[in-house]
């Protein structure tokens, strides 16, 4: 099967935490994707982002970490030990150590859903369209076009002197 | 563009359980509500004032934060693959009171009439009236609401609102009184179609709701930032706002919010002018009934309980009209939560 990516555009994101909410909600109370509020008041939802060179794979002493046939990077319950290397890699610090479940328990890209024939919610009932998933030339290519449209020149009418100006002489509106 | 997926919870209708459920309002919160209730094989019919579905995320809140197709997409979807009525145009409302954006509804329909015809009805019609100032002047030619302000440029768009109703910014001075999230959107659009925005916070940056990484992307768009000061009147020539006149503040201590109180300095006042003035200084819930109906709190929004019921048996209430203004996504959380209530209660076991 085609490897599946599942991308989060930060520069889309508009700190809505849909996401969150959505994921909450099929996860009963534990979500998967959260959202961090920087100093500034930036709003960054995290989530796993399933590393083409995962380095949760490489150092999990069990190999309870495995990628799916749609790319997501997996945990097998059953066989994580707790010993919170995977955490320890992570740049993100995404693997959570759930004390209910025994094991290290982060984003499966919706397992679940995906099995049923059915998508990640985050990235169906994103508002702002900053969740993108699929196979990576789609996603890069849903992305440059959300991306386009946010460019400031695009969302502006131009006065006719800056009309006239920006055709003369390569005068740049902001 | 795909839209967003309020079904997301099924791939198809199944198999229907006969219960007609009437939602007021197709925001967030609403249109959430129906995705689930759609799933668990309910019928739904959404009632709403405006000409199409979508509520503030459609209607007020800028294009390039929610794309308009990304709504729209996902209201037709519940439409056609869900059986879902839309009945745009039409408010619903015990009692009577003047809210923004009421030019659009041709129909008026009692939330009473709706109780009688349906199985269960839930109310999440958001925050469609904006707060007051009341000061001296906040009347003159040349105030703009910032909501009525945002419906207009973006129903302008959509085409449902004539080009002499917006007002030609380019070249003007607008003030803009607060820095939230509305503020900060009245700002952008402000400064997209060409006007000389200046805001005025009582706090500073660091207070600011909005946050300090939106505005100082509006600062260097150009938008001009002036913080701790409090506006104490506005000063017209002709009926028009000619100037609005301002007082210094200082931080004091903490105030419920956890953050510094602002203090006004006495004497301390200065004008600048302006040609519109825009107070975007909070929103202000709005929900169906004016009168007795149902209970309402102090800020004008409905009381509910544990299990999002208003004091009536079977009309809940979801969103932004029962929390006051919050985000999209907690509008969309409550109105999922709300939706797994009114499916226990159809299903008695609530």
């Amino acid at each position: 099967m085609e490897r599946k990516y599942l991308y989060v555009d930060y520069l889309t994101c508009i700190g809505c935490e849909t996401c969150q909410t959505v994921c909450d909600f099929i996860h009963d109370g534990n979500p998967y994707i959260r959202i961090y509020i920087t100093e500034n008041k930036q709003y960054l939802p995290i989530n796993c982002k399933h590393c083409d060179d995962a380095p949760c794979i490489k150092v999990c002493p069990t190999q309870a970490i495995y990628r799916d046939e749609d790319g997501a990077v997996r945990i097998a319950e059953d066989r994580c030990i707790g010993c919170l290397a995977c955490l320890q890699v992570c740049p993100y610090g995404v693997p959570f150590y759930s004390l209910k479940v025994k094991a290290v328990t982060k984003c499966d890209m919706c397992a679940e859903r995906r099995e049923e024939g059915m998508e990640p919610a985050c990235a169906l009932m994103c508002p702002a369209e900053a969740i993108q998933y699929g196979p990576l030339e789609i996603v890069m290519n849903l992305v440059r076009e959300r991306r386009a449209k946010n460019i400031p020149e695009h969302q502006r009418e131009l006065t006719e002197e800056e009309l006239r100006k920006s055709i003369s002489s390569g005068f740049k509106v902001f | 563009m795909r839209g967003m997926k309020f079904s997301f919870l099924c791939k198809k209708k199944p198999q229907p359980t006969g219960k007609r459920i009437a939602i007021v309002g197709a925001g967030p919160a609403g249109l959430t509500a129906a995705g689930y209730l759609v799933c668990r094989g309910h019928d739904v019919d959404i009632y709403d004032k405006m000409p199409e579905p979508g509520g503030l995320m459609l209607f007020v809140i800028p294009e390039f934060r929610i794309p308009v197709e990304r709504v729209r997409l996902g209201a037709k979807e519940l439409e056609e693959e869900f059986e879902v009525n839309y009945y745009p145009r039409t408010k619903v409302m015990e009692g009577e009171r003047l809210d923004e954006g009421d030019e659009f509804y041709e129909r008026v329909i009692r939330l009473s009439e709706l109780k009688e015809k349906y199985d269960a009805v839930l109310i999440a019609t958001g925050i469609w009236n904006v707060r007051r100032i009341g000061i001296p002047g906040d009347d003159l030619e040349g105030i703009l609401s910032p909501l009525e302000l945002l419906f207009w440029i973006k129903g302008n768009k959509l085409g449902y609102v004539p080009d002499e109703k917006v007002p030609d910014l380019r070249g003007k001075r607008v003030g803009i009184i607060g820095a939230g999230l509305t503020a900060v959107d009245v700002a952008f659009e402000c400064n997209r179609l060409g006007a000389e925005v200046e805001i005025f916070y009582r706090r500073t940056i660091r207070e600011a709701p909005a946050g300090a990484y939106e505005i100082n992307i509006l600062r260097n768009r150009g938008v001009k930032w002036f913080e701790l000061v409090t506006p104490k009147s506005v000063i017209g020539e002709n009926g028009r706002v000619k100037a609005i006149e301002l007082l210094r503040t200082r931080l004091g201590e903490p105030d419920e919010t956890g953050r510094r109180r602002p203090i006004p300095i006495p004497g301390s006042e200065f004008q600048v002018p302006v040609d519109y003035l825009v107070f975007a200084i909070g929103m202000v819930s709005t929900p169906p009934v004016n009168g007795s109906y149902l209970a309402v709190d102090r800020r004008g929004r409905l009381v509910v309980d544990e299990r999002h019921m208003t004091s009536v048996e079977g009309i809940f209430a979801a969103g932004d009209v029962a929390n006051g203004p919050t985000k999209v996504g907690r509008a969309i959380k409550d109105g999922l939560y709300t939706a797994v209530a009114i499916d226990k209660w159809l299903r008695g076991e609530l």
